[in-house]
C-alpha cells in the first residue's frame, strides 16, 4: 500500500515539474536578450542599407530576425506613439535606418544630438523605404 | 524678363504645391487583435510605411511582418514561422484610393471610405474600410479598424491551437503622417 502512495506521489511530482517546466520555458519562453547577446553582425548603417537596397532577398537571408550591431550618423531623433525612434545614416537619398528604441533606453535618448555618430544593437526585421531595426539599445556613444 | 518671372511663379507654385500633396509616416501603428473565449492575442507593428497623396486619394500602406512585437515570445515565433511564413512572405502591403476624397477635403466628412487591395502572406484580396481622417498643412491622420478572415489569406492554423485564435481578426490603425518630402 505504500509503495502505491510513493509511485502516484513520485508520479504526480514529475508531471507537475513537466508542466511548470513547459509553462515557463515554453508557453512563457522569455524575448530574446538583446543587451546580453552578442550581435551576429557588425555594420555601418550606409552598408546594411546599400545591401538592402541592391539585394533585398540576399540581404533579407541574411540579417532578418538577427540581433545586428550598426553605427552612424543620427540624423533624426523622434516619438511615435510613446516610443523613441532614431534614424541612423548619412542623410544623403531617401533611406536610412530606422531604430525603434527599447522603452528601457529612454533617459539615454534624451542626452542625444542630431549628427552624433551612435552604435545601437537591435533585431532587424526588414527594409521598407528604409531599413527597419526593432528593441535597439544603445552601445556606444562616439 | 516678363517671361522669367511667369515661370518662376508657375515653378514655385507647383512645387508648393506638390510639397502639400503627399504624406507619409515611417512610424505608423496597426495592431491586430484575436479573440477567442480561451485567450486574447495582440500583436502591435509600430513601424508600419504610410503614403497618401491628397491629389489623387491614392493611398499606399506596408509593413513589415516581422515588425509585430507580441506579448509571448513563443506566439512571435509561431506566427512568423507557421502561421505568416514571414521568411517567404516578409511585407503586407494595401494599395488603395481615397473614395470620397472631395468631402474629406471639404471637411464636410470627417470620416473616409478607403477601398483597394490587402495583400498578407502572398494572396490579395479587395478591402474597403472606413476611419476617421483629419488633414491639415502639416499632417493627415487616419484612424481605422477592419475585420480580416484568416481564412481569405491562405493562412493555416493547425487545429490543436484552432481554439486559441480567432478566425477574424480585427485589424487598427493610426497613422499620423506629415508632409512629404
Amino acid at each position: 500500500m505504500k509503495k502505491v502512495v510513493y509511485i502516484s506521489l513520485t508520479l504526480l511530482l514529475v508531471a507537475a515539474s513537466t508542466a511548470f517546466f513547459l509553462y515557463t520555458r515554453v508557453y512563457n519562453k522569455p524575448h530574446k536578450d538583446i543587451l546580453g547577446t552578442d550581435a551576429s553582425y557588425t555594420v555601418s548603417a550606409e552598408e546594411i542599407l546599400e545591401e538592402f537596397m541592391s539585394h533585398e532577398d540576399h540581404a533579407n537571408q541574411r540579417f532578418l530576425d538577427k540581433i545586428v550591431r550598426i553605427t552612424g550618423e543620427i540624423q533624426s531623433i523622434e516619438t511615435a506613439n510613446g516610443m523613441a525612434v532614431l534614424t541612423l545614416g548619412s542623410g544623403e537619398g531617401s533611406g536610412g535606418v530606422i531604430c525603434n528604441m527599447d522603452p528601457s533606453e529612454n533617459k539615454r535618448i534624451l542626452e542625444l544630438k542630431v549628427g552624433q555618430e551612435l552604435e545601437v544593437k537591435g533585431i532587424c526585421t526588414g527594409y521598407l523605404m528604409d531599413v527597419v531595426i526593432v528593441r535597439a539599445v544603445i552601445v556606444n556613444q562616439i | 524678363m516678363q517671361l522669367l518671372h511667369i515661370v518662376l511663379w508657375f515653378l514655385l507654385f507647383t512645387l508648393t504645391a506638390t510639397a502639400q500633396d503627399q504624406f507619409i509616416t515611417r512610424n505608423g501603428y496597426i495592431s491586430f487583435f484575436s479573440h477567442t473565449p480561451v485567450e486574447d492575442i495582440e500583436a502591435v507593428n509600430n513601424q508600419v510605411l504610410s503614403i497618401v497623396d491628397i491629389k489623387t486619394g491614392e493611398v499606399a500602406v506596408s509593413l513589415l511582418m516581422k515588425s509585430f512585437q507580441f506579448e509571448k515570445a513563443l506566439m512571435q515565433e509561431h506566427f512568423n514561422e507557421n502561421y505568416i511564413e514571414s521568411d517567404k512572405y516578409p511585407k503586407a502591403t494595401f494599395q488603395g484610393k481615397i473614395m470620397n476624397l472631395k468631402e474629406v477635403l471639404s471637411g464636410e466628412k470627417g470620416v473616409a471610405t478607403v477601398s483597394g487591395e490587402l495583400s498578407i502572406h502572398g494572396r490579395t484580396n479587395p478591402l474597403t474600410m472606413e476611419g476617421k481622417i483629419t488633414i491639415s498643412d502639416r499632417t493627415l491622420r487616419f484612424e481605422g479598424s477592419f475585420m480580416v478572415t484568416v481564412a481569405d489569406y491562405d493562412i493555416k492554423i493547425p487545429s490543436i491551437v484552432a481554439r486559441n485564435i480567432a478566425r477574424e481578426v480585427r485589424v487598427t490603425c493610426i497613422l499620423d503622417h506629415h508632409p512629404y518630402p
